[in-house]
């Protein structure tokens, strides 16, 4: 069953496309990965399924209600996890929680118990008295967490959640992630995390310029660039010559060159034919090869192979 | 309901929280209306009555004659001015101008030589004064002659227009027994006010518009903290969200209104009149007014710094035209005060001080009803317009 539904949504901003007739279900139980550069229209996409944002065109539908004609029933069912955070840092952890419980409905004991609940999820049942000011950045992104999913939503959105954290923080919110699902919510985690995304999401859409240019789940996306290799050799005297690199982007077997300083990444469709052309190119312009890797093809490269740009550009 | 309780509950949680909140809005204006009504205390307030001395008046006949100026020495000469004017004959000018140098005399008037015949002949009485030291002296006894003049050429006037029958007519009427004017003591019986007590209402007045701040305060910190986008996507309308935080930041002003006036009460002894209820309700108004003219202000200003300072500068702006700092000349608070919020509600609360009737009061009540009424239009037009948003 869908949980959520966009059909053929329209955003402008001063007659800008940032959502350009989008077309997505996400089904009830999944994670499902947003996956895009910035201003690629992912936040724009979220605003209007939360409400927080009304759409120029179509419709978004949540839970079977429709976010135009319900939009406090529909956010009674979402619980939204903030890029920024949004946490007030003059009350203590657990004031923080319970503000935002009371707000979604929550009263005596049962907003006790959810907000104990909610603090031993994100591992901050120590910290309730204390207030945010005093934590790390890690901290307060569990807690940021902790505040939208007290109420037990059926859709939780998470929009870049371990933006600036270390990475056992950030272990921590992807490995609550999947416990969230497990526990029965349906997830859409946005990111330009590319590993993220492929390690937590069941599903995951990219999107750039306002579209969804592929949507699947990570083995589907994977076989659309199951055509095309990388291979990634590191010199080992420095950057690259000129004539070098000309001359592996003139080889007719090779699709596409790409150099990062005294890196280059080569794509093909297949490298095991063509390695032999591609060392015989390096000695005859003298390059000192450090390290030859060949990649499977991941997100990253699909999204590359699809716009010709990396997803941080 | 309960999101609107919420919000206010966590807005006075945050605002109690704060300990400049704290200071700013409880103990400073007790210190200021302390240290302002003891500093200032010969400044505000009624005098006490003087007592008027009477003048030592030179009177100059010119040419030596007091037979030819008869009207004026037998003015001078009645015992009704007795208590206002000593006269005391100077052979010259130069001998009064000297008296008054010397202290000798308080006044000096030069009588022209053909006075009587001018005046019976039908051209203006006039006569020549000259001043002394003391501007009391002067006020008494310019004041005496003034007037003697005054009736002269009042019944010139009268002969020349109506007539000689009807001069004769009205000379002929018996004297009233009845003056027009009563003398008496206008404080006998009535109320002063204290320094303490004008500062009281004038702090009052400038706290209650500084409650504008903590308007502004809320509402671009909730901005700022990024809470107003996790409270927009939660089952709470913007309508509840800012009832909320307008309910909060409300309670605190009129906690903070209480204080003052029940601290002020306790400390310094400030009296604020007979009408608590009246007083409270003027309080209200303020309060109303001071938080729609914020949220106004908030929703034109784009940045926190800026609202706060249009804040800041009305409030002291308004505070000073209406006399709050300073007992500004009738004239001025009347033309230029009455354009300020804090006029109509300073006047209503020093005249219950001073135990004034309710008609004296109620068009001051109406005026800032208007005001605030006027003004909650256009705030309500303001959020529609330009909305509270992340």
């Amino acid at each position: 069953m869908a949980i959520a539904e966009l059909s053929n949504v329209v955003k402008r901003y001063d007659q800008k496309l940032t959502v350009d007739h989008l077309n997505v279900t996400i089904e009830e139980g999944e994670i499902f990965g947003l996956l895009g550069p910035n201003g690629a229209g992912k936040s724009t996409t979220i605003n209007m399924i939360c409400g927080l944002l009304a759409p120029d065109g179509g419709e978004i539908r949540i839970d079977g209600l429709s976010v135009k004609s319900n939009p406090l029933d529909v956010k009674k069912r979402i619980g939204l996890v903030p890029q920024e955070l949004a946490l007030y840092e003059t009350m203590s952890t657990a004031e923080n929680v319970a503000f935002f419980g009371k707000l979604y409905g929550l009263r005596g004991k049962l907003l006790k118990e959810r907000v104990e609940e909610a603090l031993v999820f994100t591992g901050l049942s120590d910290k309730a008295k204390d207030k945010p000011s005093t934590f790390s950045g890690g901290m307060k992104r569990r807690l940021n967490i902790a505040c939208a999913i007290m109420h037990r939503p059926k859709l939780i959105i998470m929009d870049e959640p371990t933006v600036g954290i270390d990475p056992q923080s950030r272990n921590h919110i992807l490995e609550s992630v999947k416990t969230l699902n497990q526990m029965g919510s349906t997830i859409i985690y946005t990111s330009h995390y590319m590993e993220e995304v492929e390690a937590i999401c069941d599903r995951v859409a990219i999107m750039d310029k306002g579209h969804i240019i592929a949507c699947g789940t990570e083995k589907e996306l994977r076989e659309r660039v199951a055509h095309e290799e990388k291979i990634v050799i590191k010199s080992g005297a420095g950057p690259l010559a000129p004539e070098l690199i000309d001359e592996l982007g003139l080889h007719p077997r090779i699709n596409r060159v790409k150099t990062l300083e005294d890196t280059v990444e080569l794509y093909l469709p297949s490298s095991q034919s063509e390695l032999q052309d591609i060392l015989f190119i390096f000695a005859k312009h003298g390059g000192v090869i450090a390290s030859l890797q060949i990649e499977e093809p991941d997100l990253e490269t699909l999204f590359l192979s699809l716009t010709g740009r990396t997803l941080r550009d | 309901m309960n999101n609107i309780w919420t919000i206010a509950v966590n807005e006075l949680r945050m605002l109690f929280r704060s300990r400049t909140v704290i200071l700013n809005t409880f103990l400073l204006p007790l210190v200021l209306i302390f240290l302002l009504g003891t500093a200032l205390s010969g400044v505000v307030g009624v005098k006490s009555d003087e007592s008027i001395d009477p003048v030592r008046v030179a009177m100059v006949y010119e040419g030596g004659q007091a037979g030819n100026a008869a009207m004026v020495a037998d003015f001078v000469q009645s015992p009704e001015l007795t208590d206002y004017i000593i006269p005391s004959e100077a052979s010259s000018r130069e001998e009064a101008e000297n008296g008054l140098r010397s202290g000798k005399y308080g006044y000096a008037v030069i009588v022209p030589q053909d006075f009587d015949k001018n005046v019976q002949s039908g051209q203006d009485a006039q006569l020549e004064y000259i001043l002394g030291k003391k501007r009391m002296d002067n006020t008494v006894a310019g004041t005496v002659f003034d007037n003697f003049l005054g009736s002269i050429n009042y019944r010139q006037s009268a002969v020349q227009v109506l007539g000689p029958q009807a001069a004769a007519a009205a000379l002929a009427e018996p004297a009233r027994q009845e003056t027009a004017v009563k003398l008496g003591d206008l404080n006998n019986g009535g109320r002063n006010y204290t320094a303490s007590q004008y500062y009281a209402a004038s702090m009052l007045l400038m706290f209650l518009l500084y409650s504008g701040l903590d308007v502004s305060g809320s509402l671009f910190g909730e901005k700022d903290r990024h809470t107003l986008y996790r409270i927009s996507s939660m089952p709470v309308t913007g309508r509840e969200l800012f009832t909320g935080k307008m309910l909060g930041v409300g309670i605190v002003t009129a906690l903070q209104c209480a204080t003052i006036i029940i601290l002020s009460n306790l400390l310094f002894g400030v009296y604020w009149g007979n009408r608590p209820w009246l007083l409270a309700l003027f309080c209200l108004l303020m309060i109303l007014i001071s938080m729609t003219f914020s949220v106004i202000v908030s929703m034109f200003c784009k940045t926190h710094t800026t609202a706060n300072t249009v804040v800041n500068f009305v409030t002291v702006g308004m505070t000073f035209l209406s006399g709050g700092m300073t007992p500004l000349p009738d004239a001025w608070i009347n033309s230029v005060g009455s354009f300020t919020f804090n006029h109509w509600a300073l006047d209503s609360m020093i005249r219950m001080m001073l135990h004034s009737g309710l008609s004296q009061l109620l068009p001051n009540l109406w005026v800032l009803s208007l005001i605030a009424l006027g003004l909650l239009g256009a705030a309500i037009l303001s959020y529609r317009k330009v909305g509270y948003h992340a």
